[in-house]
């Protein structure tokens, strides 16, 4: 089926995305596909953002986490009556009358990205714009405002080898694929403070628990360096530069990207 | 199931004097909006109509896209024409009596009550008559320029100085160029570039930077930003284009903006408005190694030895090393050599997109010099090596302000466009940055400056003194604003409230759709309409894509009892006919006795485009007209080539028709100017400003405020958005229910002050105290802290040592302009103090500034709190 591809390398974190969604849902009734989305509080396409980094290396991430119309939907076993339903090309629609009351059907998402409106009583979510399929559109809002090409609808069997299905709900096979999503990454500057001079040119190594040589670069003429689409590990930053003490710099990537920041060496004695 | 029932088109670009952008789609449903969406130009046009461009560089293609690539507040629009805060009808504050007390102590305080058009507008023309008669024109002071939505046959700004002008005169605000002043005050000074400062040979220099850059340096430069209301995101998508052909973009600034968070290869941090001292270090570390360009410097400029011998400290014994800058701006001084060398040894041009400390700060004309001093030092006009702007690609009209394949013809609206002319000023008119100053001048005195100081002038016109009142005038007795952000936008905006309640100011008249800002202090308000309410005409000539033209239509009824500001006005000039004289048939000339369709049709035959492609049927069919890319545009020179080529032939538009170092217009005229020189310095602290981290008000106020043109509005406008209220960076909800604008604090100043995320934060100087919310994140350099401008005002005590909940940080900002001689606005770069708010403490003192019932965090403040109950 169609499927949306999220390229976070093309992703500037405008947000348009989910405003966009709400300009379709929120105010505007598109029964029986879905019922009118409140105002605020609900947010059928997410946008999350990360912070990444510290200075002065410093990244936002930016994704968007949406209804996968999973091909093992936990909303659809979670309803009764019928009131979850996948149409012929897929989508994955709530009945806005059947999920009256049906809270289950909010709960059972493990994304997170089904809602439980109280006032009307009734789960919703993302519709996949059915209404403006139906009505001779080829994308869904989200994808029609994207100005960058981060978002894009293709079919499934294209979605590239190198791509993970949407992290938020990857187990139950969603139709919301990520890639480029970067990897864990490791970034230091190499200083001599003595002179106030960055260090150019200088071999720097990532070594793994195990004492294996990950990956070598050089310093470039800022005297930087930067280890990128790294694993979640503790690695070590070695150098050993001529007329400088040997560098071994722990950089565990574990739980965040490591920022060793400017490095000051200190001169053989 | 029918999804629209209408299809109109709008040009949704905020750049509010007529030209366009963000050519947009607007769905209706049984009389309402349903959606707003990108124009796909393919429904209508081939490739081949368009004379579809692309840029080819390095084995890759950028193209400009089929469909427009608007902003995301084009989305959203329809919340601020449906918003609850739009005022419903006429309103009058209940305690001036035009015909009896005034009570001008109590504006900003005072509730209103309703009133109708008739009402309203009698009492408009006949206040008119009488200030002209008892205290002469001038004392008419009309407030009609930029920070609104755009429009032409309505004319949103300007449009009552159009018939107080036909009708014996008044005093207009000049609109200073309040986001490049650095430019306007220095840059100009340095290389003509007339008439903003800023590089106007900017041709082809995308297809330049993309074949021949290395780097790009964004300086104080946000694409991510700035653009969105004015050009849309192909900014950003020229930033992924330069990351896929290998073209590094090095980020200069206090802050992680949104460009930096996703699109830089390297940040920079530096301390707000301290760039001079990098730029000077880069400078000593050129000239002491030898690599610059000796000859370029021979050749095409003026007074080298005045600047190298200052730089190498022979002028004041402090030789402007990386090491004497590092302690100004916090750039370690091996990051600014290894800055300084990569510069030398490869081609780098400079990026700008206006507004932040580096250009609107205290003396922010010398980073602005210091900038092309550095520039010519490596050649500019070089291939590779230019200065470029991401936005505002056909301003004031000027095709060589497109640096994107521009399109056959630049379209205007002049012909059937109402609104003032940026630059056309009467005798009698007042730099936007002294209107406090001259609404309280002292009878027999005088408020004194240089230059009509618009973006229109020419750098000899800085050179012309002008004063207000005029001799026998008898100051501002009436305001008519139909832009009511000063508060909020400009600079010192608590010295502006206080000047509101000058006795001698007896009547203040704004026009907004809105209930906010300036607004609040108002007499008399006129409720004006949205341009989705309006027919109109537009044109599309910022996008960077393709021009077109837009026969606009509304896209909604009117909301409430709006009118729009032409309607307004013509209302007012009705009313005005009935005196005679003068007032003979004014609404008539207004008007030209013709409808708004009539209007569209002149514009559309006025727009330039060629009788023979004029098709009326067509575009009021299709609603808008895309123009082709001009033919032959990649031959076309690129940025300052010609001058880099043949300075003789191709002079700078300075008196030498070289880059001067040594800026011979000013050591002309202000040989004493100690905080503006003829050579660009680095100027610590003087008679004007004392902003620094080693002054004396430091001990109070230690932190450098950023405030930079805002992600989540465009100014003033969009605060009353619930979309962009719910995402994380645009507010804060505070333990008391009230959603504050965000203050970015670094974690190692948030621990020393005690700050944890989301606590409700004063930021504050001697000139008063706004509140924020604190967000505490590593995307701002310890010693600063961010907070973006232009939120909506909402205060708890107005004026100076004001405290305002809403966190519009302008109004303690300084109120002294650049410098001594310089009108520009300082908005940004400026000390303050920050602490933990106790707003219960605050609750308790002022309760009656907490009493607003009407208020939600979806959407904010709320007209009906302002109103008097029935």
């Amino acid at each position: 089926m169609k499927t949306i591809l999220f390229d976070a390398s093309l992703c500037n974190g405008c947000y348009g995305c989910q405003m966009a969604c709400k300009d379709e849902h929120c105010g505007n009734d598109w029964s029986p596909i879905a019922a009118e989305q409140p105002t605020t509080g609900q947010f059928w396409c997410k946008v999350e953002q990360t912070t990444r980094g510290k200075i002065p290396e410093v990244k936002v991430q930016y994704a968007p986490v949406m209804c996968g119309h999973c091909e093992n939907a936990a909303c659809m076993e979670a309803a009764t009556d019928g009131a979850v339903y996948r149409r012929e090309d897929g989508l994955v629609i709530i009945d806005p009358v059947k999920a009256k009351g049906q809270k289950a059907i909010a709960d059972a998402c493990p994304a997170g990205v089904v809602y439980y409106n109280e006032a009307l009583d009734l789960p919703q979510k993302c519709t996949g714009c059915a209404h403006l399929l139906d009505d001779g559109w080829t994308v869904p809002r989200c994808v029609d405002v994207c100005a960058t090409g981060a978002l894009k609808v293709v079919d499934e069997e294209d979605v590239p080898e190198k791509a993970v299905p949407m992290p938020a709900a990857a187990e139950l096979h969603p139709h919301v694929y990520y890639v480029n999503v970067p990897k864990r990454w490791v970034y230091g500057v190499l200083v001599d403070r003595t002179i106030n001079e960055v260090v150019i040119g200088a071999t720097v190594k990532l070594v793994d628990a195990e004492g294996v040589e990950v990956a070598s670069v050089v310093t470039d003429e800022f005297g930087e360096f930067r280890f990128k689409e790294l694993e979640e590990k503790a690695y070590t930053v070695t150098a050993s530069i001529e007329g400088y003490e040997d560098v071994a710099l722990a950089a565990d990537t574990t739980a965040e990207d490591v920022v060793l920041g400017d490095i000051f060496l200190s001169a053989v004695a | 199931m029918k999804t629209s029932d209408k299809t109109i088109y709008k040009n949704m670009s905020l750049c509010s004097f007529g030209n366009g952008a963000n050519l947009t789609a607007v769905d209706s449903k049984d009389g309402k909006i349903v959606r707003m969406r990108p124009v796909h130009y393919d429904e209508h046009y081939t490739k081949e109509d368009l004379n579809y461009w692309t840029i080819n560089a390095k084995g890759h293609t950028f193209e400009p896209g089929m469909k427009t690539l608007n902003s995301p507040f084009t989305f959203i629009y329809k919340t601020r024409t449906y918003s609850p805060n739009r005022i419903p009808f006429p309103l009058k504050r209940v305690d001036w009596d035009p015909n009896g007390e005034r009570n001008p102590q109590n504006r900003g305080k005072s509730k209103f009550e309703r009133i109708s058009w008739d009402e309203a507008t009698d009492i408009i023309a006949s206040e008119i008559v009488r200030i002209d008669e008892t205290y002469g024109r001038n004392s008419i002071f009309c407030q009609g320029d930029g920070h609104g939505e755009t429009g032409s046959i309505h004319g949103p700004h300007g449009t009552m100085a159009n018939l107080l002008d036909m009708t014996g005169g008044l005093t207009m605000q000049a609109r200073q160029p309040d986001s490049w002043e650095g430019w306007y005050w220095g840059a100009k000074h340095a290389w003509g570039n007339e008439p903003l400062g800023q590089n106007t040979h900017q041709h082809n220099l995308f297809k330049d930077i993309s074949e021949n850059s290395d780097a790009v340096l964004f300086w104080g430069c946000d694409p991510e930003t700035t653009p969105w209301g004015w050009s849309g995101q192909q900014a950003s998508r020229l930033c992924f284009w330069f990351t896929e052909i290998g073209v590094k973009q090095i980020h200069i600034a206090p802050d992680v903006n949104y460009a930096n968070a996703v699109h830089s290869d390297m940040w920079i941090p530096v301390l707000p408005n301290t760039d001079a001292a990098l730029q000077l270090a880069i400078a000593y570390v050129w000239m002491t190694e030898g690599t610059f360009d000796k000859d370029y410097v021979e050749t095409h400029t003026e007074g080298f030895d005045w600047f190298e011998y200052y730089v190498l400290g022979n002028e004041d014994g402090v030789p402007k090393t990386p090491e004497w800058a590092e302690e100004k701006c916090h750039v370690p001084a091996y990051r600014i050599k290894a800055l300084a060398r990569y510069w030398a040894k490869h081609n780098v041009s400079i990026g700008h997109c206006n507004g932040g400390s580096y250009i609107r700060s205290c003396y922010s004309h010398e980073p602005a010099r210091l900038e092309v001093y550095l520039l010519a030092m490596q050649a500019v006009g070089k291939p590779g090596r230019n200065q470029v702007k991401f936005i505002e690609w056909a301003l004031i009209g000027m095709d060589s302000f497109n640096p994107l394949p521009p399109g056959n013809f630049l379209p205007e609206v002049r012909a059937c466009y109402h609104g003032s002319v940026l630059g056309e000023l009467p005798a009698s008119f007042i730099p936007k940055t002294l209107v406090p100053q001259c609404i309280t001048v002292e009878p027999g005195e005088k408020v004194e400056w240089y230059g009509h100081t618009t973006s229109r002038h020419h750098r000899t016109d800085q050179f012309k003194k002008f004063q207000f009142p005029q001799d026998g005038d008898h100051g501002i007795k009436m305001i008519w604003s139909d832009s009511p952000c000063w508060s909020t936008c400009w600079n010192g905006g608590n010295e502006f409230q206080d000047a509101l309640l000058n006795p001698n100011l007896e009547f203040f008249l704004v026009e907004h759709p809105w209930m906010e800002n300036d607004t609040l202090f108002a007499d008399l308000i006129l409720p004006i309409s949205t341009t989705l309410e309006l027919d109109d005409f537009g044109v599309d000539t910022y996008s960077g894509q393709f021009n077109s033209i837009i026969w606009e239509q509304k896209a909604c009824d009117r909301q409430h009892e709006s009118l729009s500001d032409y309607e307004a006005v013509l209302e007012v000039a009705k009313k005005l006919e009935k005196y005679g004289g003068v007032y003979e048939d004014c609404a008539s000339h207004l008007s030209g006795d013709m409808t708004v369709e009539e209007w569209q049709e002149v514009g559309y035959q006025g727009s330039g485009l060629p009788e023979e492609e004029q098709d009326l049927e067509l575009i009021k069919k299709q609603g808008y007209q895309m123009l082709p890319t001009r033919e032959g545009w990649e031959q076309e020179p690129a940025g300052m080539i010609e001058f880099y080529e043949d300075p003789e032939n191709n002079p700078m538009e300075t008196p030498t028709g070289k880059i001067e170092f040594y800026s011979t217009g000013l050591a002309n005229f202000f040989p004493d100017d100690m905080e503006r020189q003829p050579v660009a310095k680095w100027i610590e602290e003087s008679e004007s400003h004392q902003e620094r981290i080693s002054c004396e008000r430091a001990k109070d106020y230690p932190f450098l405020l950023v405030s930079n043109h805002p992600r989540w509005r465009i100014h003033a406008n969009f605060d009353d958005c619930p979309w962009t209220r719910e995402i994380e960076t645009c507010k804060v909800v505070g333990i008391d229910g009230y959603a504050y604008e965000p203050v970015w604090i670094h974690p190692t100043d948030a621990a020393k002050l005690g700050i944890e995320n989301g606590d409700i934060v004063e930021v504050f100087n001697e000139r008063g105290t706004v509140l924020g919310g604190a967000y505490i994140t590593e995307r701002v350099i310890p010693g600063a802290v961010l907070q973006d401008h232009g939120a909506e005002t909402d205060p708890i005590v107005t004026g100076v040592g004001g405290i305002d909940r809403g966190g519009a940080n302008n109004l303690i900002a300084p109120s002294k302009t650049s410098s001594k001689n310089a009108a520009g606005e300082v908005t940004g770069g400026f000390l303050v103090g920050v602490r933990k708010c106790d707003i219960h403490a605050l609750m308790e003192q002022y309760p009656e500034a907490f009493e607003a019932e009407h208020y939600t965090i979806e959407t904010g403040t709320n007209v009906y709190d302002y109103l008097q109950e029935a």
